[in-house]
């Protein structure tokens, strides 16, 4: 089943073209992972796909929907894990999970909460304030903020920066776990290594043009963190 | 899902963030209080002998404090939302701009009703403005107080109206502060114009002397309210 599809995605900010006539599709079950470095237009990206900013033009559509001119409907059918934590840090990861959730619309909130929390390891912190709260702690809250709606289509900014390495793993379980379920998830990153570990399909973003990587049975992580790093020198060269 | 449950639980997250962190009700009340004792020791001890004249005094000690009491919750109230991308996470749930907007007029009216509530006595005591009454507005002052409290609450709910708006405005820009009043000030005088006028009235004779005023305040209120919930999709997407 087809999640999500991008077409033709062109962004500018005044005269700086960021993202130019990019094209991303993403079906169920797969994990699409996206790198690119610094500036490339990673989390621009991120945000129209998660409809947060439009684009200038092109098409998108997720679900189905057409998340451009129907962004509300299309909205409960993602789930972002970005830069920010995108709730209430005066908040305990209790009242932010019950408050978006209500939004959600979600019945069986209580039990909804209850299993998220105690998956992502924060239920003896469930009603401290998420301010307090560690980087991998903030990450995992994060992570069950994204999942609270169960939704079909998963994107994950830089998911592990700034993450140690046990924190890493337990982001790594949880994408895979959800790839498992049948979700479709779109990643992005600089680290090749934990890219490759998760993706079943490569991108490279580049000169805010998405160039074709492989599949994951097509090529192993040395020939990818080659060609990645062949890619770049190009682009630097131009 | 129920239009009034989404504004319910919006408003349940605002007064709940407004009262958790404390620091911003007593920032609030020791500001308007200042306020006005800088008013009564500047025109003190002595006050004008006639009733008009401490009546206007009284009034325009009231709502100049209350108009910038009112910028400083508005400022507080859109930082939460700004900080850490909460907006984001509340526009990615699907929920209505419209909500939203109302949500926070609500909010921002309670927090504001409570802080007038609190510095309102105090300001007509330190003014000495209920000793030289009439005697029979003496015996009615419950009554006048209430109606007194009325006339504010409906300035109030006006300020709000344009507040929340310009605020969303002014949230996607830089320099939010010193947008927020440039644009904020000038829109708000009819309110706080007709508010002072009605305030006045209802501290000399006890009555509204006519309903022009009163008129302005409500028609102006009522037509941001109407306008602004409708046109706050565009403030909030862009």
């Amino acid at each position: 089943m087809m999640l999500l599809q991008a077409s033709q995605i062109t962004k500018r900010f005044g005269n700086r073209i960021v993202l130019n006539g990019l094209d991303l599709n993403l079906r169920s079950g797969e994990v699409v992972t996206i790198f690119g470095p610094n500036g490339a237009g990673k989390t621009t990206l991120i945000q129209i796909l998660s409809t947060l900013i439009k684009p200038t033009s092109g098409t998108l559509q997720i679900g189905g929907i057409d998340a451009l001119a129907e962004a509300l409907r299309a909205r409960p059918s993602l789930g972002l894990v970005g830069h920010e934590p995108l709730a209430y840090l005066d908040l305990s990861p209790y009242e932010n999970l019950k408050f978006f959730g209500r939004l959600y619309g979600l019945d069986g909130l209580e039990q909804r909460i209850a299993d998220l929390l105690d998956e992502v390891q924060l239920i003896p912190y469930a009603h401290e304030p998420v301010k307090l709260f560690s980087r991998g702690m903030i990450q995992r809250f994060m992570i069950a903020k994204a999942l609270i709606h169960d939704p079909m289509l998963l994107l994950f900014d830089e998911p592990f920066s700034g993450l140690d390495l046990a924190a890493k793993q337990f982001v790594l379980k949880r994408i895979d776990r959800e790839r498992a379920r049948g979700k479709g998830i779109v990643l992005t990153t600089h680290d090749t290594e934990l890219g490759y570990h998760i993706g079943s399909r490569f991108h490279f973003l580049l000169d805010g043009q998405i160039e074709r990587g492989a599949e994951k049975e097509d090529i192993g992580l040395e020939a990818l963190a080659r060609e990645y790093e062949d890619r770049l020198n190009r682009c630097q060269q131009r | 899902m129920g239009v009034f449950r989404q504004i319910g639980w919006l408003i349940h997250k605002d007064l709940a963030l407004q009262f958790r962190t404390k620091e911003m009700l007593a920032l609030i009340i020791v500001f308007s209080v200042v306020v006005v004792l800088i008013f009564c020791f500047a025109f003190g001890p002595i006050f004008p002998e006639k009733l008009e004249e401490r009546g206007k005094l009284a009034a325009s000690v009231l709502w100049g404090t209350f108009l910038f009491a009112g910028i400083i919750t508005l400022n507080r109230s859109f930082d939460i939302e700004r900080a850490n991308g909460a907006l984001h996470g509340l526009r990615l749930t699907g929920v209505d701009a419209s909500y939203f907007y109302l949500s926070k007029v609500v909010s921002i009216f309670v927090f504001l009703i409570l802080l007038e509530v609190i510095v309102t006595p105090i300001a007509l005591q330190f003014l000495d403005v209920l000793t030289i009454l009439p005697v029979a507005l003496q015996k009615e002052l419950p009554w006048l107080l209430l109606k007194l409290i009325g006339v504010l609450a409906i300035g109030t709910l006006g300020f709000c109206a344009v507040g929340v708006i310009v605020s969303g405005i002014s949230t996607n820009t830089d320099g939010t502060e010193s947008l927020l009043s440039v644009i904020l000030l000038p829109l708000t005088f009819p309110v706080i114009m007709a508010g002072a006028k009605c305030t006045v009235s209802l501290l000399t004779t006890g009555g509204l002397e006519g309903n022009f005023w009163i008129s302005i305040l409500i028609v102006y209120g009522l037509i941001f309210l109407a306008s602004s919930s409708l046109l706050f999709e565009f403030v909030v997407e862009g």
